[in-house]
């Protein structure tokens, strides 16, 4: 079935593909293996809102390591969460992206095992979700990423998973400490509201609720 | 369900307490929705599209199918979900704009009642069989009537129009058969019959925008006439700078009455007369009247019919008035005129206003000739439905198709349809739904929803040049094979005319050959197929040329006949449309269940409206249950008192009452075209659905009439206000 688009849509260029495979060879090997886990002092971060909330511990399908991924082979977030910088939605990275380097890499590890068991029947990983607002709160990605990375001239100049990880850890911790993630922030609209007034985001209703 | 001796309005007042809320959770039914952690899965691609962006939604243009109006649509689809429709702004039909019944389409689509599977009737009751052999049992009988009665096959459709309504011809065609029955209730087929007696033309343009003032008798032109989210745009033109004048004459308000700056209620049955009361008064200040309409406007000077109308003369005289001075004006009759035994001749009082105004090459221009006549649509009206229940009453079919209508729910009950269908002996429903008419049914076949299917549609009302407009899947279909319209009747096709039909894999590949062999004028700057056709489909339209021609104003003899009362039955039965429910199609779509009544606000429920007077002359008010009677029939509805109807009417809404239609439609309210009288109007044959008499009894039962903005706290057995645990509430909230 062949359906044609409206010139109205947007239309990205894919990044993805073959390419993916040298792309992430060359970033697990580029990165010095001892480089500073700390971002460079001089760059401006968003006030973190206070408040925690005691998440419990979700079982996933395969027990993803984030932090083997980002502290110690240094993989930027976005370069999985490819979709943040784009949309709404951050995205889980479709299986054929983890299988562009596991088809190689580490293939022997039982749960690159079992992920290449997944690829191999043509099934998705079907992971749990951790972090959600409800439907009426219009939280996107995007806007929060253009402010505090892309708008970030700084930060932009020293990209990386260390420079970046701090803007995702404030809604979401800092996974270079985590295996599968886990939700330690309260994501409540007064957590949200107290955030926007510390660093200047939008205070209308209509900004989330719309 | 729940334990705790609070009356309900306590209860939701402690809802408003977001905390409160939480302590009493427990007593609800189970939270499908959580942001509780771990709870939901989140599914990534094996490997994405190309161009998808999850999160980032995606339009493609298509056809709202909702109504007749045929209005073009714009659907967001994200990770191959259809999720929200819009207006299609190059669409001359709507502009952009979609009303209520097109945004409910996703409702249609998603709707848990559609039919997965085909049924085949065995013992009496219908069971699910598989495709191949629903196929193999539709090729064994209509092959066999084809060898010796191919004549006596039939299809009964709603409207139709484009390919499809092609395509049924060439089935009929092949088979030998002139049975194309075409129904619809609300439709305006007498006001066609007059327009192209009159002008020549069945549907003029009508440029309300042009015009100074409108004045319509019960032309519910913003709610249920003709194209209503067209004619609303215009309207809003037609208002903006100097605003024009609405002038509404209706025994029943409807919406565009509510909009009125001058609303005239009306004794049923009377608008001709005053028509041709306005008509004299405008004779009498120098408009001449047409030699053939001279002595009917001679006959109804202001004061003889204000006696039979029950507008003053005076307010008769002003309404000439207003017109003399506000042109060009246009007069415009709706179904309360037209839905009469005289409906043909008070329409064409109606239209002699036009005439004498001189507004008939100003406000009402021709549309020209539609290029493709094959593509043309068959629109709906009730004399077919009279014809269909006749010829099977009479044993004069053998196999029947149903699409895109639901006669056994909208046949009047002295048509005597139900038991007519018993004498046909093969009954094909193509439907999404189980409805009145599949129950009936001795095969069922499913079919694809409207946003899962290929078409092309042509509007019976085109406002502009004309247009083909295009239908296409905005996402996979729900049901794997679950065949689209066109693609059965390919398949039909196929079975009969296996040479003909047989190049043809499906019905997109027919659609794209039909696109590529236009006459060449339609591939200018050396379009490729290829490109036209994709270039028509991210559009969704095809513009044709219709040059326009020139029309006429044969006003013929009008004769109207004094409306007697009848003191068994003295109140006129207006079983009225609504912008939302239609004519009980959409009864199985929660949001328009759930939108209240543009006028009475009420929800999930039929009524009666009553005039105050009528309602203090029998005893009732508002929410009290009366018994209507007619000489067919009788329903049961509560009272809504409202000065907005004629003392003499009594307006039930249509939509409700269904029996066998899902779970959302179900045992809500009753159906008033079941009371109808078998009348006819005389000239044209169409069932006169306003020509029913009826008297309405108290039962002594009081029960409330839900309503919207009122001090309502009823959940209806469902979660309106949703509660979660105090565990759960403190894990997601985070206190």
């Amino acid at each position: 079935m062949r359906w044609i688009q409206l010139d109205r849509a947007k239309r990205e260029p894919a990044r993805q593909g073959c390419g993916a495979l040298l792309v992430a060879l060359a970033l697990v090997w580029a990165m010095p293996a001892s480089a500073d886990t700390a971002a460079p002092a001089s760059i401006k971060y968003p006030v973190a809102p206070e408040g925690a909330h005691a998440g419990k511990d979700v079982a996933q399908p395969i027990e993803f390591p984030h932090d083997i991924h980002t502290a110690v082979n240094k993989i930027n977030c976005l370069y999985c969460h490819t979709y943040a910088r784009r949309s709404k939605v951050a995205g889980i990275p479709p299986t054929s992206k983890c299988m562009g380097c596991h088809s190689v890499i580490a293939t022997d590890k039982p749960r690159i095992k079992q992920l290449t068991e997944y690829w191999e029947k043509k099934q998705p990983v079907p992971w749990k979700k951790v972090h959600d607002v409800p439907d009426f709160v219009h939280f996107t990605h995007e806007k929060h990423l253009k402010k505090f990375i892309f708008d970030n001239d700084e930060l932009v100049q020293n990209l990386s998973v260390d420079t970046v990880a701090p803007v995702c850890a404030a809604c979401h911790g800092d996974l270079r400490t985590m295996t599968v993630a886990k939700k330690i922030k309260p994501m409540t609209m007064g957590w949200c509201v107290s955030c926007h007034e510390k660093n200047g985001g939008p205070g209308d209703c209509w900004a989330c609720h719309k | 369900m729940m334990n705790l001796k609070l009356k309900r309005r306590e209860f939701l007042q402690l809802m408003g307490w977001s905390t409160a809320g939480a302590t009493l959770a427990g007593c609800d039914l189970p939270t499908t929705v959580t942001l509780e952690e771990g709870k939901e899965e989140v599914v990534a691609y094996l490997s994405p599209e190309e161009y998808v962006i999850p999160g980032v939604g995606v339009w493609y243009a298509s056809t709202c199918l909702q109504c007749a109006a045929g209005c073009g649509i714009h659907g967001r689809v994200r990770e191959g979900r259809a999720l929200k429709l819009e207006g299609n702004p190059d669409s001359p039909v709507n502009r952009g704009k979609l009303c209520q019944m097109g945004q409910s389409g996703v409702q249609t689509h998603y709707n848990p009642d559609r039919l997965s599977k085909p049924q085949l009737r065995k013992d009496g009751k219908l069971v699910d069989i598989s495709w191949d052999e629903a196929w193999k049992v539709l090729d064994e009988k209509v092959g066999a009537a084809a060898k010796t009665s191919g004549a006596r096959v039939a299809w009964f459709t709603g409207t139709v129009s484009g390919h499809q309504a092609a395509l049924i011809g060439e089935h009929l065609d092949a088979l030998g058969s002139r049975h194309h029955f075409v129904h619809e209730v609300i439709n305006n087929a007498v006001g066609r019959a007059v327009n192209q007696d009159v002008l020549g033309e069945a549907m003029p343009r009508l440029a309300l925008d042009q015009a100074k003032l409108v004045l319509s008798f019960g032309a519910d032109f913003l709610g249920t006439w003709v194209s209503p989210t067209h004619f609303a745009t215009e309207y809003a033109k037609f208002r903006s700078g100097t605003r024009g004048v609405l002038v509404v004459a209706e025994p029943k308000m409807s919406l565009t009455g509510a909009n009125a700056d001058l609303w005239l209620a009306v004794r049923p049955g009377t608008e001709g007369m005053l028509a041709l009361g306005i008509a004299h008064a405008l004779m009498q200040s120098g408009v001449s009247v047409p030699d053939a309409a001279r002595p009917a406007v001679a006959a109804y000077a202001p004061v003889k019919a204000a006696e039979i109308t029950g507008i003053s003369a005076q307010r008769i005289e002003q309404v000439a008035a207003l017109l003399k001075q506000h042109s060009p004006s246009l007069v415009l009759a709706g179904a309360t005129v037209e839905g009469q035994e005289q409906g043909y001749q008070a329409a064409s009082a109606v239209m002699l206003l036009n005439v004498m105004l001189g507004n008939v090459g100003q406000t009402i221009v021709s549309s020209g000739e539609f290029p493709f006549p094959q593509l043309r649509p068959r629109t709906g009206n009730t004399r077919d439905l009279v014809a269909f229940a006749a010829a099977a009453k009479d044993k004069a079919l053998d196999v029947a198709f149903f699409y895109g209508t639901n006669p056994v729910y909208t046949a009047p009950a002295s048509l005597g349809l139900a038991e007519g269908l018993q004498n046909i002996p093969f009954k094909v429903v193509l439907t999404q739904f189980p409805d009145e008419t599949a129950a009936q049914a001795d095969l069922v076949l499913p079919v694809a929803s409207s946003l899962e299917d290929w078409g092309t549609h042509v509007a019976a009302y085109q406002p502009e040049q004309g247009v083909i407009t295009f239908q296409q899947p905005l996402m996979e279909g729900l049901y794997p094979g679950t065949p689209g319209v066109g693609d059965a009747l390919l398949k039909l096709l196929k079975m009969r005319e296996a040479q003909k039909y047989g190049a043809f894999n499906d019905y997109f590949s027919y659609l794209q050959n039909a696109v590529a062999s236009l006459p060449e004028q339609y591939k200018a700057s050396g379009l490729t197929n290829k490109q036209l056709w994709e270039q028509t489909l991210q559009k969704g339209l095809l513009t044709v040329d219709s040059a326009p021609g020139s029309l006429k104003t044969n006003v013929g003899e009008i004769t109207l006949h004094e409306v007697k009362a009848d003191a068994e039955y003295p109140l006129h039965l207006i079983p009225s449309p609504r912008l939302g429910l239609w004519d009980g199609r959409h009864a199985n779509i929660p949001w328009l269940q759930e939108a209240p009544d543009q006028i009475s606000k009420v929800v999930w429920d039929s009524w009666a409206e009553l005039h105050p007077s009528t309602a203090a002359r029998l005893g009732v008010r508002e929410g009290d249950v009366v018994e209507i009677t007619s000489a067919h029939g009788a329903i049961k509805v509560k009272v809504y008192v409202f000065k907005g109807v004629h003392p003499d009417a009594i307006a039930v809404p249509l939509g409700q009452g269904h029996e066998g239609y899902g779970r959302y439609a179900n045992g809500i309210g009753a159906n008033p075209l079941k009371i109808l009288s078998p009348a006819i109007e005389a000239r044209t044959g169409e069932l006169a659905l306003y020509g029913t008499r009826v008297k309405a009894t108290r039962t002594g039962v009081h029960e409330e009439l839900v309503k919207e903005g009122r001090n309502n706290i009823s959940q209806r057995s469902r979660k309106l206000v949703v509660t979660i645990s105090a565990e759960q509430f403190r894990r997601t909230e985070g206190v």
